[in-house]
């Protein structure tokens, strides 16, 4: 029954009726969704699968299309690499061997589209790509560079020199290795013209002018851009071979850092505490050290630069047989005399003058080259003889180039004005090629030449000289060849005529007003090198000259005058000053002492307006004085304790005059000293003090807490100093003690010390707190049997010792910047205390009880308290048992109605045990209580 | 004495009774000193064992004891001015002397001024050889330090002033002293100045090794023996011990104040003057302006000795003692000649019979010479007498002897001829 319902349940009869919805299937499917595409730019790559780019082209798929025949596949793929590479930076990593290797090839392809690609994907690649990185692969880019730039095709030619610019700014050092092969490449690019020419001697010229008047002036543009990168990788191997030649010129001071480099610089205070170490001997060690300079290369390389390069003399000469002679006609061709012709277009003359520009550059650059090897005289004279006739009948016919030229461009301005009228830019130009043509002249001549030279040297000497004398407007490169030039010329020439007017045109330059620094620098250095030189050679000859000497005494004024504007230049006068002062110069020295006044100026002096390294050079410079006046002493003291000059650095001021004056010298010895005792004397009191009369005569007026500590018992107020001003005048408070503990007889300097503090201390009502310490220290490191101090001294000193230690007993425990003073103070005071019982003595005596605030009573107990248990003072204190004992009983007396305090217990303890402890007489107060 | 005995030769700026004190290292034993005048700064030099020179204090010449006379003075050089530093060579054949910006160099031998070389600006304040003598070191109040090789300075021609081999010119205020390490021209130079620091220098390459900038002026330097450490005298008093060869060792740092004052001799109340360090490196003796000398143990930086004086002290060195010094009959082998006040090439105009090379034996080579001439006597002496005793005895053997001599001279006589012939033949045929 039930199995039947069930079956009936199952196959319901479902009713539709009209009118009604249609009920929904169990199975319908709802349709009722929207659809959204998801879109996949591309495939999920992971390991194996290489990154493309726009194109979907992986690396692999680039470099395999460089070996397509269509240029335009080619030309593609190259971009599509560099866009690559520009995403994925990595790729050029892993792959740079490929790279490298792909797109060398292209360089001599025959499509110029091609080869920009090429040359811009290069170009992009350089500078991301170390030399490191690179060199091992350079071997094969450089044969594909030479290859191109031997290439028949003029066009993969011109492109050539594109990549080799691009190698140049990024690898000069590598390509230099390789300079025999590509030194030969320049030859060829334009001798092959040149070779042409000679073959067909005219007719190729004619060619040329005939039927495309345009085509030679390619050609001249086309050598002058080989050229320029000629003298670009010239350049290059001059600056890679030459780490120490420095140009002849003015910079001489590079050979001193070199020897600078290893050497070991260290203070010694460093060494002392274990903190630096110095190991001398290199290998002296346990372990041997292992830092070899030698470098290993690989074998190509070590081939090709010993065999061919221009390392060696021999090739030197080789090439610059070859070279030189291509040069002259490239200058013939382009020289004024041509230009001079009506023919020709004025639009070549900047262009030409380029070319001369290059040319003369280029042997300047060789003639650096020879300089390097060691023959250089040998080779001098090689040079002079092979060229020296060619040079004068070529480049020395119409010497002085500018005015010519510029003339000329006037000319041309007035009845045809061309926009490429760039006369500033030019006149520029014109006098690098006169200096340059200059250094290559001058390096041919010697003193021993002098005679056969003296036509063309007299006319380089007068463009010289008239372009210093107006030369206001020259930049720092200019004037640095340009000195170097005169440098020379003053070498070959070495009478006194000839150089002092080259030396007076420098000095017209020197003297002029608004210059820039560098140049400034430049001449400064040029003349210290002069005078150097000319220092060697007087010792010979007593003969100097004028325009130096009055360089000379210039410079002290000019440091006074400079102040702190300029550092680095006062910088070069103070070592110039110093060099010329320890060689005892005696118009300098003269024109120093007149200025030592200014600028050893306390308040606006060099001295004090310069960094701590100048200041050091110009504390030295003390020494050189030839005599110390009263009122310069006297400023050198303020300067001591002013401190705008380190402690360290017034320490050494007190040890030089300390040897300038007659304590450090033998006694017997015959000295002219220079500092007068008396003036010694003063200068390390007023040194001492730390404070001149009118300061302390201001301070009297001071009052009030925060800056006086005051007693009731004392009539010495302290002023609190700043703990700068007190760290600073206690280091030199110590060194001036050390200098007058050296004086020989010591109670007579002791005496001279007390008459000072008698009559510009005694009497004072404010002190400050530095000076009372110093004044006890000098006092305890003085001291002496055989010194008799004077009653007002002693109560002087007794007030002062009083004062101080009433000023520590009531230093707040906060008060961080005074209490740093504390120790040392009371050193100070302790010393003298134990050293003068009197003093002790006085100042117990001047502790009357009665006449003092309450507040200032537990700080006497606390006093008395500490003397006692001070082990040096106790003795003392036992024999001045009676007014210990006078103060105690007032001190009671006056308490007697109150609690007894902590101090007081305290006290009265103290007293029991250390002076009641004696024999006599302490009966009585033990009973009194 | 089996042991090489080291003796400490002091001088003060006060004692005319007694210039040089001497007395023996390691004992403390006053040995006798010498004599006469008051030797200055940096004046005193041993010259090959046998005479000690002292330059005296502000007065132009300089003092010669032989060393086994101490009584008094023996000669004196006189100098053209003050003598600021005064050395002798190693090996004993020159004598250099500063005087104000010059330095004169003399020979031993003959006593000749065989150069002055002026290449200083101001005053020379020290002079140093190296141990093979063959280079020599100066220093001067412009901050100079000038290494001279001895022979270019002696080839040099009269006419132009010798270049010295380096010029070391870093130094910033002027040169108070110099010591010169072993090794010859290899050696190594330390220098001291005002300017607070001491320089090391290589003679051979002339680069500056080591710069030790301290906080005060250094008025004495000195090397020991193997250059393991440094000592330098301060103006305070200090001396400071720098270790050249030290590896960085890990130790803990709690205690630097202690740890700094192992590199400090503490004792000295005034400027140093000199340092001079016994050759087995561990004995420091200085000398002060404070009018004593001390004796240091360099291991332990005690104080062992001191003596004291009653001027600032000069001088003070150790020295191997010359066994001329204890032998009071021992003679120098040559006595000093006397030194010119001119140079020698100026002067030679003057007599022109002395052109000739005077040639001088050394010790050994002399006593050889006397002795030879003493067998050459005794031999003779010999000779005749057995001569005389064959004319005493029979004749035969006179006229044996005779004979043999005839024909000696017969032999000789054809081998003359032989060779004239020869010579004669050779000539004839070459006219040919």
């Amino acid at each position: 029954m039930t199995k039947k319902r069930k079956h009936q349940e199952d196959f319901q009869k479902v009713k539709l009726k009209v009118g009604k919805k249609k009920p929904r299937l169990e199975n319908a499917t709802d349709t009722n969704f929207k659809t959204k595409a998801i879109h996949l730019p591309e495939q999920l790559k992971e390991d194996g699968i290489l990154p493309t780019n726009n194109r979907k082209l992986n690396i692999k798929d680039l470099l395999s299309q460089m070996h397509h025949y269509s240029a335009g596949v080619k030309q593609s793929a190259l971009l599509g690499l560099k866009e690559l590479l520009s995403q994925y930076p990595f790729i050029i990593d892993a792959h740079l061997s490929n790279i490298l290797s792909e797109v060398a090839a292209v360089f001599t392809d025959k499509d110029s589209g091609v080869r920009i690609a090429a040359i811009r994907l290069l170009q992009f690649l350089a500078p991301k790509v170390r030399t490191e990185q690179i060199a091992p692969f350079f071997p094969l880019v450089s044969a594909h560079l030479s290859s191109a730039m031997t290439h028949i095709s003029e066009g993969i030619q011109e492109d050539s020199l594109k990549i080799l610019d691009i190698l140049l700014e990024e690898y000069p050092g590598l390509l230099t290795n390789r300079c025999s092969i590509l030194l030969k490449n320049f030859v060829e690019l334009i001798s092959h013209q040149q070779l042409s020419k000679k073959l067909k001697s005219r007719e190729k010229i004619s060619w040329m002018l005939s039927v495309n008047p345009n085509r030679r002036v390619t050609s001249q543009q086309w050598r002058l851009s080989v050229l320029v990168r000629f003298k670009k990788f010239l350049q290059a191997l001059v600056d890679g071979s030459s780490g120490l030649e420095e140009d002849e010129g003015v910079q001489e001071q590079k050979e001193n850092s070199q020897s600078m480099r290893n050497s070991v610089c260290i203070s010694w205070k460093e060494h002392a505490s274990n903190q630096q170490h110095i190991q001398l001997y290199e290998n002296g060690g346990s372990q041997p050290r292992i830092n070899s300079s030698f470098r290993l290369r690989s074998l190509v390389n070590v081939a090709d630069s010993v065999e061919k390069g221009l390392s060696s003399a021999e090739n030197l000469k080789g090439f610059i047989e070859i070279i030189i002679p291509l040069l002259i006609e490239c200058w013939v061709e382009a020289s004024p005399a041509q230009l001079a012709a009506p023919v020709l277009g004025n639009l070549l003359e900047p262009e030409s003058q380029q070319l001369m520009q290059q040319v003369l550059s280029i042997i300047y650059l060789l003639w650096k080259l020879t300089k390097q090897h060691d023959e250089t005289h040998k080779m001098e004279t090689w040079l002079r003889m092979n060229y020296l006739a060619d040079f004068k009948h070529h480049f020395m016919r119409h010497f002085p180039y500018s005015l010519q030229e510029t003339i000329k461009h006037r000319k041309r301005d007035s009845y045809k004005s061309t926009k490429y009228c760039m006369t500033s830019s030019n006149s520029i130009d014109h006098l690098l090629l006169n200096l340059t043509l200059c250094d290559i002249m001058v390096s041919l001549a010697t003193a021993s030449t002098l005679q056969m030279d003296s036509d063309w040297l007299e006319m380089i000497r007068k463009f010289v000289t008239e372009t210093l004398q107006y030369g206001c407007r020259l930049n720092c490169k200019q004037l640095n060849r340009l000195l170097g030039v005169t440098w020379r010329l003053m070498q070959i020439q070495q009478n006194k005529v000839a150089t002092e007017t080259l030396i007076k045109a420098v000095y017209v330059l020197y003297q002029q007003r608004n210059l820039l620094f560098p140049v400034r620098m430049l001449l400064l250095k040029f003349f210290s090198r002069v005078y150097e030189k000319e220092e060697l050679s007087t010792q010979r000859i007593r003969s100097r000259s004028k325009v130096l000497t009055r360089w000379l005494t210039g410079l002290p004024q000019q440091l006074a005058l400079l102040g702190s504007r300029n550092p680095e230049l006062s910088n070069q006068l103070i070592e110039t000053i110093h060099s010329a002062a320890s060689r005892s110069n005696k118009e300098l020295l003269e024109s120093f002492q007149a200025t030592a006044s200014r600028i050893y100026d306390p308040l606006d002096g060099t001295l004090v307006l310069l960094p701590a390294e100048s200041q050091q050079r110009l504390v030295q410079l003390v020494y050189f004085l030839p005599y110390l006046p009263t009122s310069l002493l006297s400023s050198l003291s303020r300067c001591c304790v002013m401190g705008r000059m380190s402690s360290d650095l017034a320490a050494t001021l007190i040890g030089i005059l300390h040897v300038r004056s007659s304590f450090a010298a033998w006694k017997c010895q015959v000295q002219d000293n220079s500092v007068n005792d008396v003036d010694y004397f003063s200068f390390l009191f007023s040194t001492l003090i730390g404070f001149s009369r009118e300061e302390l005569t201001s301070l009297q007026s001071i009052r009030g807490k925060p800056h006086i500590s005051q007693s009731q018992l004392s009539p010495v107020r302290l002023y609190l100093t700043d703990l700068d001003q007190f760290l600073h005048h206690w280091a030199v408070t110590e060194v001036v003690c050390h200098s007058l503990s050296t004086i020989p007889s010591r109670s007579q300097c002791f005496d001279i010390l007390q008459n000072g503090i008698c009559k510009y201390l005694v009497g004072l009502a404010v002190i400050p707190d530095s000076t009372a310490g110093s004044i006890l220290c000098a006092m305890s490191k003085l001291l002496d049997q055989a010194c008799i101090l004077s009653e007002n001294l002693h109560k002087f000193l007794a007030s002062c010792c009083y004062s101080l230690l009433y000023f520590l007993l009531t230093l707040d425990k906060e008060d961080a910047e005074h209490l740093q003073k504390r120790d040392t103070l009371w050193g100070s005071c302790i010393s003298v205390l134990a050293l003068v019982p009197r003093v002790l003595r006085l100042m117990l005596q001047s502790l009357q009880v009665s006449r003092v605030s309450r507040e200032e009573l537990p700080i006497i107990g606390q006093l008395l308290r500490l003397l006692m248990q001070h082990g040096q003072l106790r003795s003392h204190m036992v024999t001045s048992e009676l007014l210990v004992q006078q103060i105690v009983k007032d001190i009671m007396t006056l308490k007697s109605g109150e609690v007894q305090e902590q101090w007081l217990t305290d006290l009265q303890y103290c007293f029991n045990i250390y002076l009641a402890a004696q024999p006599q007489g302490p009966s009585a107060i033990s009973t009194g209580y | 004495m089996a042991a090489p005995m080291e003796v400490a030769l002091v001088t003060d700026a006060a004692g005319p009774l007694c210039n040089c004190a001497v007395w023996e290292l390691r004992s403390g034993s006053a040995l006798p000193g010498y004599r006469g005048g008051n030797s200055g700064a940096r004046g005193l030099a041993l010259l090959g064992g046998e005479h000690l020179l002292g330059a005296q204090l502000g007065k132009g010449y300089i003092g010669v004891w032989e060393l086994q006379r101490k009584d008094q003075l023996q000669q004196k050089i006189i100098c053209p001015g003050l003598v600021t530093c005064l050395t002798a060579s190693p090996n004993g054949l020159y004598i250099l002397a500063g005087i104000a910006e010059s330095i004169y160099l003399w020979e031993v031998s003959s006593g000749n001024l065989l150069a002055i070389l002026n290449r200083h600006y101001q005053d020379v304040t020290c002079l140093c050889f190296t141990d093979d003598s063959s280079h020599f070191v100066s220093g001067g109040k412009d901050c100079l330090g000038l290494v001279w090789n001895l022979y270019s300075t002696l080839q040099a021609e009269p006419s132009e002033i010798p270049d010295p081999r380096h010029v070391w010119s870093r130094h910033s205020l002027p040169i108070t002293d110099l010591c010169c390490g072993f090794g010859g021209p290899l050696a190594r130079v330390a220098t001291s100045s005002l300017d607070q620091t001491v320089k090391l220098w290589e003679i051979s390459s002339g680069e500056l090794l080591l710069s030790v900038l301290f906080d005060m002026g250094i008025m004495a330097v000195a090397l020991d023996l193997s250059e393991y450490h440094m000592f330098c005298g301060g103006m305070d008093g200090s001396i400071f011990q720098v270790d050249l060869c030290a590896w960085p060792v890990q130790r803990d740092r709690a205690f630097q104040a202690e740890r700094e004052n192992g590199k400090v001799f503490r004792g000295h109340r005034n400027q140093v003057t000199c340092l001079s360090i016994s050759t087995d490196g561990s004995l420091l003796l200085s000398g002060s302006h404070d009018e004593t000398v001390r004796l240091w143990d360099v291991q332990s930086k005690q104080c062992l000795r001191t003596v004291n004086h009653k001027g600032p002290v000069t001088n003070a060195f150790i020295a191997l003692a010359p066994a001329n010094m204890f032998n009071a009959d021992s003679k120098p082998a040559v006595p000093l000649p006397k030194f010119s006040k001119h140079l020698h090439g100026t002067e030679s105009s003057d007599d022109q019979g002395a052109d000739g090379v005077t040639l001088r034996l050394g010790i050994d080579h002399q006593r050889a010479g006397e002795s030879y001439l003493e067998k050459a006597d005794r031999l003779y002496s010999q000779m005749c007498s057995t001569r005389e005793k064959n004319l005493m005895g029979d004749q035969e053997q006179l006229k044996i002897q005779v004979t043999e001599l005839q024909d000696e001279v017969s032999a000789l006589r054809k081998i003359n001829k032989n060779l004239f012939d020869f010579s004669a033949r050779l000539i004839t045929k070459s006219a040919k």
